[in-house]
């Protein structure tokens, strides 16, 4: 594969034929891409999304020492107003440091877009690196370099002799990939090809016998844990704490890391993904350049997923007994502590939007709360994921299944057809629910608890919470509507969806819709 | 005492959206109106994370964040163009989405690709009119490409495309009536607050305001502001273009007037105002009034105010309309000292002289810089109060208090002081109405900043 070479990451379209576009139910989705002649289709009407430069530098926006200089319009990295609260309360839980993340942005004028960007770019990184003296400047680029042809590799090859922070270029045009996953793809290559060599240290004259052996020791059972702001810090302490408990020493990257820290990712036993759909490019690269094997199959949302992704990291190190005596024991006392919330969450209806892995992992978690899985949305869809649907169709038998990067009108239809009790959705995702009255509650969020065993227990206290007074959204629903005409409840939720396959369109509709 | 600008090579955290990302968050807030975006799929999440960021808790309204009709171009319409696409967008979205006026607005990638919008949208227009179409709306178009500048000039941009194809050149002329300009929607966070304070001043006065995005506004004003007798510019940089326009094409004279925060700048705004309408109504009386409100509500903190020596030293950080009026309310209302008062957008020569000609004093001259790196802010303190740590009577610039963004807390946490976040970013605040507009604003104001100097009283 060895993809690194190259500038930049492939799309994800090319690389993994993933896709955005397909209404229907699970058993059709299934029939459709199980055949393996999933073909993406288009939509007719269509609302506005997020590209891949907004989940790429919500991890950037992480890095510790680093200055983010964003090449493109003004309007490009606007996002990192909000994940500098991620920034901030992650750092100090990190660092112990509470402070804003950096980012600066050439801000390509009129006379940019005629006379080209390079000489800005240039003069920004000189500029950035003499004043705030960062260990690292990433550079990401928006949509208007790429249209106007900046060669923004040349750029920083030429400077990166003149500056002493280290240079990443981040690819992140928005109008070259409708997945915006391959967001992790792209900070993953720029990191992987700048930052991996091992510091002056650690070359030693002298290498001692004695200390040679612990470090293989070390690396023996030490795994990288990846996390790409999927999960914040309760999160990962909660999977260090599970593979602590099976004797193993842990690695996270790629958020928050220290750029001196970085190296270490080449010395693990195993790498060990969160979510295939974010960690695959890595993995694999980590493998073909440095023999480090992956795991790469479960998420650890809900409590089979967490069963089994503890059990696939014990089997790699032979440890599956102490791995079942820690699964016996977790679910046990975890079992006992949802008793309560299993009887009130029994037979209510949830509806689920989010990345396919953390929706479908989290309908899975649901199920096994008592719920009733009414419908899952997922943005986008790719191989990792296959597993997933055969796991949730034996917990959750069928249901109404959408992928689509967000298209919240197709997700109002829906709605108002099978009325659920929940609905779990993401960043800026969760308001049509909210104004339909149902009560909701975020997927994602770094400040909160969702993985491992914890977060089945947290994610039903929350759940529980929400439901007990959704008085917010019932009041909301009387006095605040969604902007699409009476009319479009009454047509297909998938009206605008062209199938090159002429794929299956009509939903499922349950009893009272 | 003002400084020559200081450029970069870059903007260092901008403190505001592009042209696109202005005009969207302007669109949102205005009633029945539904934003068609001809732009990448990632332009509407980049200003709704933004605002999520960066608004007090605020995104989107009606037809906002995500739900926001985008025509998400991507290689394909870069090669081929991308006016087919948006043709069947907008078709689909007149079908689909509940609204009065649809305003299409384009970004970088389609502006640079050069896809004829105007054609785009007279075709469609063509059609509404002639009944091929049949719903009852009206579409307008702008082109808000993010390079042409930052998200205040996207505010005029639409704002100057909807008085040019929206408004009703036959409406009569409606007397005493105004329009308010210059305050843009998610880039000022107070702005239905700030707005509804504006509006109630002016209603003091006897007249109808028309503010365009309150839930005192509707689209039918807006298509009759071009019969208004006066439009008001409350800021002395963003709505300027837009007021041109109606002078240009309705022959509707402005006045520019700073933000009118708290009593000094809101008197002045209701007598340039009644001057400028030629109101025989006694201007004088009503702003007395309105003092003796004003003082009899501060009555109380009088004592609080001397034992607890709430007088400050105020470093104000923000933009050119906070920048201004939260200075001169100091100046004016308060009794502050401001000693540092930074602009963290690039401004044209005469914005700047104008504004330094409003901040100056005879008795109180704030250091003015012009320079978009606010970080940089410790740095021009640190010119002005040197360290001279061995003698005992330094001037230090103590105590102080900082009025800025919520990027500006850093600098409160190295001077020692309390802070207020007033400037976008404000991420540590929920804003829902509250506004510092007004005799009543200016009140708002003074509690904001005696309270986060006693919070931990």
């Amino acid at each position: 594969m060895s993809y690194l070479a190259t500038k930049q990451a492939p799309k994800r379209e090319d690389r993994l034929h993933s896709c955005i576009t397909f209404g229907g139910t699970l058993c059709g989705f299934h029939k459709l891409a199980g055949g393996g002649c999933f073909q993406d289709g288009n939509r007719e009407f269509s609302q506005g999304s997020i590209c891949l430069l907004l989940p790429g530098i919500a991890m950037i926006n992480s890095l510790k020492d680093n200055v983010n200089l964003l090449h493109g319009a003004v309007g490009c990295g606007v996002c990192s107003h909000s994940q500098n609260a991620n920034a901030r309360s992650g750092g100090l839980s990190h660092f112990g440091v509470l402070k804003d993340a950096l980012w600066l942005s050439t801000a390509l004028n009129e006379a940019d877009v005629i006379g080209g960007g390079e000489k800005k770019l240039r003069s920004a990184i000189i500029e950035a690196d003499r004043l705030y003296r960062p260990k690292t400047i990433t550079v990401v680029t928006g949509c208007v370099p790429g249209i106007i042809g900046d060669d923004v590799d040349g750029v920083i090859n030429d400077v990166q002799n003149e500056v002493t922070a280290k240079l990443i270029p981040v690819h992140c045009e928005g109008f070259k990939t409708k997945i915006w996953a391959t967001a992790y793809d792209a900070v993953y290559h720029g990191l992987g090809r700048t930052l991996l060599d091992d510091p002056f240290f650690q070359e030693r004259l002298i290498e001692e016998e004695a200390q040679r052996f612990r470090f293989e020791e070390q690396k023996k059972r030490t795994v990288n844990l990846l996390n790409v702001s999927s999960m914040g810090k309760v999160d990962e302490d909660e999977l260090t704490r599970l593979l602590n408990d099976l004797g193993l020493s842990v690695n996270i990257f790629p958020v928050f890391a220290d750029p001196e820290q970085v190296y270490k990712v080449k010395y693990a036993a195993v790498s060990i993904s969160t979510c295939p759909t974010h960690d695959d490019y890595f993995c694999k690269f980590l493998e073909e350049s440095f023999g480090i094997p992956y795991i790469l199959k479960h998420m650890p949302i809900g409590i089979e997923n967490t069963n089994d992704w503890i059990r696939e990291a014990a089997r790699f190190f032979g440890r599956e007994k102490a791995a079942e005596k820690i699964i016996r024991t977790e679910n046990e006392r975890l079992g006992k502590a949802l008793e309560g919330y299993r009887k009130f969450f029994q037979g209510k209806k949830v509806f689920v939007s989010a990345g396919e892995f953390r929706a479908l992992a989290t309908a899975n978690l649901l199920g096994e709360l008592g719920f009733e899985i009414v419908g899952v949305r997922s943005f986008h869809h790719d191989e990792f994921a296959a597993g997933e649907y055969e796991k949730l169709k034996k917990i959750a038998g069928d249901f109404s299944f959408n992928i689509a990067n967000a298209q919240p009108f197709e997700e109002a239809n829906l709605l108002e057809r099978l009325k659920p009790d929940l609905f779990l959705g993401h960043w800026n995702g969760n308001s049509t629910s909210a104004k339909l009255g149902i009560a909701s509650h975020v997927i994602y969020n770094t400040g909160l608890s969702y993985i491992g065993y914890k977060g089945v227990f947290e994610i039903a206290r929350r759940l529980f919470r929400q439901l007990r007074n959704p008085a917010f959204n019932k009041h909301i629903s009387k006095y605040a509507r969604l902007p699409y005409r009476e009319s479009w409840y009454a047509e297909d939720p998938f009206k605008y969806i062209k199938t090159p396959q002429g794929g299956e369109k009509h939903v499922r509709l349950s009893g009272n819709a | 005492m003002s400084d020559f600008p200081v450029t970069h090579n870059y903007i260092e955290r901008p403190r505001y959206f592009c042209s696109f990302g202005g005009a969207l968050s302007t669109l949102e807030a205005m009633p029945d109106t539904i934003p068609v975006l001809h732009a990448a799929a990632g332009c509407a999440g980049s200003i709704a994370w933004g605002q999520n960021g960066g608004s007090g808790l605020q995104v989107g309204g009606y037809c906002g964040g995500l739900a926001v009709p985008s025509s998400n171009v991507g290689e394909r319409e870069v090669i081929f163009g991308g006016a087919e696409r948006l043709t069947e967008q907008i078709r689909a979205t007149l079908d689909m989405m509940d609204g009065r006026l649809f305003v299409v607005i384009t970004s970088c990638v389609t502006e640079i690709i050069g896809d004829d919008i105007q054609a785009v949208v007279s075709d469609i227009r063509e059609d509404l009119r002639t009944g091929k179409i049949q719903k009852n709306a009206d579409i307008v178009f702008a082109k808000t490409g993010g390079f042409k500048g930052n998200s205040y000039y996207g505010y005029d941009i639409v704002m100057s495309a909807i008085v040019r194809q929206f408004a009703d050149a036959s409406s009569p002329v409606k007397k005493n009536s105004v329009n308010v300009l210059g305050i843009v929607p998610y880039m000022d966070s107070f702005w239905r607050g700030n707005l509804e304070g504006i509006r109630k001043s002016l209603e003091l006065l006897g007249l109808t305001v028309n503010t365009y995005f309150t839930a005192d506004d509707c689209l039918s004003a807006i298509r009759e502001s071009s019969g208004a007798e006066l439009t008001l510019v409350v800021s002395d940089v963003y709505g300027l273009e837009t007021a041109r326009v109606y002078k240009e094409l309705y022959d509707i004279p402005y006045i520019v007037s700073s933000l009118p925060v708290g009593p000094t700048a809101t008197a002045r705004l209701l007598r340039e105002t009644a001057q400028a309408l030629n109101l025989k109504i006694d201007v004088e009386k009503i702003i007395e009034e309105q003092n003796r409100r004003y003082y009899q509500a501060l009555e109380p903190l009088v004592d609080c105010y001397h034992d607890a020596d709430l007088q400050r030293y105020a470093v104000i950080i923000g933009d050119a309309n906070y920048a201004v009026s939260a200075t001169r309310f100091l100046l004016d209302d308060l009794g502050w000292i401001p000693e540092l008062v930074q602009f963290t957008e690039a401004l044209s020569d005469t914005q700047r002289e104008s504004i330094a000609k409003k901040l100056s004093t005879a008795d109180i001259q704030p250091r003015l810089v012009f320079d978009t790196n606010a970080s940089e802010a410790g740095h021009y303190l640190s010119e002005r109060y040197p360290r001279r740590e061995n003698d005992l009577y330094t001037e230090t610039l103590s105590p102080a208090f900082v009025i800025g963004s919520s990027l500006d807390r850093d600098l409160a946490l190295k001077l020692g002081a309390p802070h207020l976040s007033l400037s976008f970013p404000v991420a540590n605040r929920a804003v829902i109405n509250r506004g510092y507009t007004g005799f009543g604003g200016g009140l708002t104001l003074t509690e904001d900043l005696l309270s986060a100097i006693v919070a931990g009283r």
